[in-house]
């Protein structure tokens, strides 16, 4: 999921839509002659199926496939179908693919219990019912159908916010620069022509207007400059991410009377996404605990090793509620989430009534491979 | 005495060529454009002073100033620059920079300052200068505010702010008797008797905007 960010992952979003293919369904039996009958049967649904004469041989199958159902005969040579179930379900791809087991009359209900409890999903005596087993299985595959078009939205969508993200990140780095460098040298520039004019002054009225020029350009340098670092601090590119968090906590301080105590490594500079990240999700956390804390102080520690970023910050205030965090979590804390995730870090996040909340950032640094 | 002049912006050049063209002892040999230019004009031109925009298109200003020290050792690097000097400055100068100097100093301050720094000396805007006594102090002892709670910091800051006894506990969902009674402590702790001498020394300690 990490690799959203990555121009690799985008060749996933080709056409060739997984939705649009076949599901594929496994059917496992030992008797050929059942596998053909079962074949013969479910090909009106059209799907993509696939035969193993053996546990072991479904096993194989399940480790290279996705199946939307697996039809599984209980009993077999070798691994009989329960213990093929119970394989299969240990391992991640196919922990929770659907299996529907095939049985003779003949067996009692003891092994029914024994395949819902290895995770069997269904269970069908044979002679099967033409009619139940085709619906049964055409349950399955829209089901399978329905959770690969949810995977592949979800995924879209995180893409999409990956992508929006790193855009916005752009225009306000390009604005800010725009903003500071031309505005404010063509400021420059107009203070140093008054300047210059107001040397050749005499009379007393018109001096005393250069000087309210001068003035007057002076504090629009100020709002200029405020305004670009605003979008995005020049210190950041310029002095990396632990100058930046320094500085934006003595601002913090500064802005709203809340003591910041910050534990900063030696600076050092870093990939400078991860940093613009690291930076965010700091301003978003210092944002929170000036709306939501009552805080008077706030203790950060920034740590940066070969291997990751970690950034921890603690605040004294009220404590962040359960239910705030779950129930209806904030655009601003899912906002934190997602931009770590796109670097394969993590946000933690908790509170204590009374005594502040804690927010844990850490982003691994080695994996980005640059 | 030779300058040289460094800023990517033509207004910016040309305002500081007037401004330098009025002083007789001061003559502009070369202008450039960006760090590169520097590095080149520097080979051919002996400047005595270069005066540097801190932030050029190419390489980063930090670098520049050091390579400059490296090479002509014998030359003045004095930075001028957009960025404030709080955050700037110190680096300007450890790396090698004979002065700092916001865009927004007067004329006769970057004047006196190509001047001095021209004569072998260094730099810093009384501003600067003031700060990093302040530093100096803070180092020898515990400045006055950290000896406060941090509920009476807090307090300490929206008095300094300007806000009165009633918004401050309104704000904090204090009762008005318990901020007063804060701000009591506040003012003995830091021995001050009034209301203004605490925000006069919170500007000073650059506690407030």
């Amino acid at each position: 999921m990490n690799d959203l960010a990555h121009p690799a992952a985008l060749e996933a979003e080709s056409p060739q839509d997984s939705v649009t293919e076949k599901a594929k369904i496994l059917l496992v039996d030992d008797e050929p002659k059942s596998l053909f009958a079962l074949q013969e049967l479910l090909s009106t649904l059209g799907q993509n199926l696939m035969v193993a004469q053996s546990g072991e041989e479904a096993l194989r199958l399940a480790l290279r496939n996705d199946f939307a159902v697996i039809l599984l005969d209980v009993r077999m040579p070798g691994i009989d179908g329960f213990e093929t179930a119970r394989l299969i379900r240990t391992r991640d791809r196919s922990k929770s693919t659907p299996i529907i087991f095939l049985t003779a009359a003949a067996d009692e209900m003891t092994s029914m219990f024994r395949g819902y409890e290895v995770g069997a999903v269904d269970y069908l005596m044979k002679p099967v019912i033409p009619d139940v087993l085709k619906s049964k299985v055409a349950v399955f595959v829209e089901l399978f159908r329905k959770t690969e078009r949810l995977r592949e939205s979800e995924d879209k969508l995180r893409r999409l916010a990956a992508h929006l993200i790193s855009i916005r990140e752009e225009e306000r780095a390009h604005i800010a620069r725009e903003i500071h460098d031309e505005l404010g040298q063509v400021l420059t520039g107009l203070k140093m022509e008054v300047t210059w004019l107001a040397k050749r002054l005499k009379d007393k009225p018109l001096i005393e207007k250069t000087d309210s020029m001068c003035a007057l350009i002076d504090s629009t340098v100020q709002t200029v400059r405020k305004i670009a670092t605003g979008l995005r601090p020049e210190m950041l590119d310029d002095m990396g991410l632990v100058a930046a968090v320094g500085w934006q906590a003595k601002e913090f301080q500064k802005r709203t009377g809340i003591r910041c105590r910050a534990k900063l490594p030696a600076e050092t500079k870093f990939d400078i996404d991860i940093s613009t990240t690291m930076f965010r999700i700091f301003q978003e956390i210092l944002t929170n605990v000036a709306r939501h804390s009552r805080a008077t102080r706030v203790d950060i520690e920034l740590a940066v090793t070969e291997a990751e970023c970690s950034l921890e910050v603690v605040d004294n205030g009220v404590g962040i509620q359960e239910s705030e965090l779950t129930a209806r979590k904030s655009l601003g804390l899912l906002g934190m989430q997602e931009r770590a995730l796109l670097f394969g870090g993590d946000v933690r996040i908790t509170g204590t009534a009374g005594h502040g909340t804690r927010v844990s950032v850490t982003i691994p640094l080695s994996r980005k491979t640059k | 005495m030779k300058v040289l002049i460094a800023d990517d912006h033509p207004v910016v050049r040309q305002g500081l060529r007037q401004m330098l063209a009025v002083e007789q002892d001061l003559t502009v040999v070369g202008e450039a454009r960006n760090g590169q230019e520097v590095v080149e004009l520097s080979r051919r031109v002996p400047w005595e002073v270069a005066v540097l925009d801190y932030n050029m298109p190419g390489k980063n200003g930090l670098e520049l100033i050091k390579e400059l020290r490296q090479r002509y050792p014998g030359r003045a690097v004095l930075v001028l620059s957009m960025y404030p000097e709080d955050r700037y400055a110190v680096r300007a100068l450890k790396a090698g920079a004979a002065g700092y100097l916001t865009k927004e100093s007067a004329p006769e301050e970057l004047v006196s300052a190509i001047r001095k720094v021209a004569g072998g000396g260094r730099y810093v805007t009384p501003t600067l200068g003031e700060k990093l006594a302040l530093e100096l102090e803070d180092n020898r002892g515990k400045p006055l505010h950290e000896t406060l709670s941090d509920r009476e910091y807090q307090v300490m800051w929206m008095i300094a702010s300007g806000k009165t006894v009633r918004q401050i506990a309104d704000e904090l969902f204090l009762s008005p008797n318990t901020v007063s009674t804060h701000r009591t402590r506040i003012l003995r702790k830091m021995n001050m008797k009034s209301n203004a001498e605490l925000m006069h020394y919170a500007i000073a300690h650059h506690l407030v905007d």
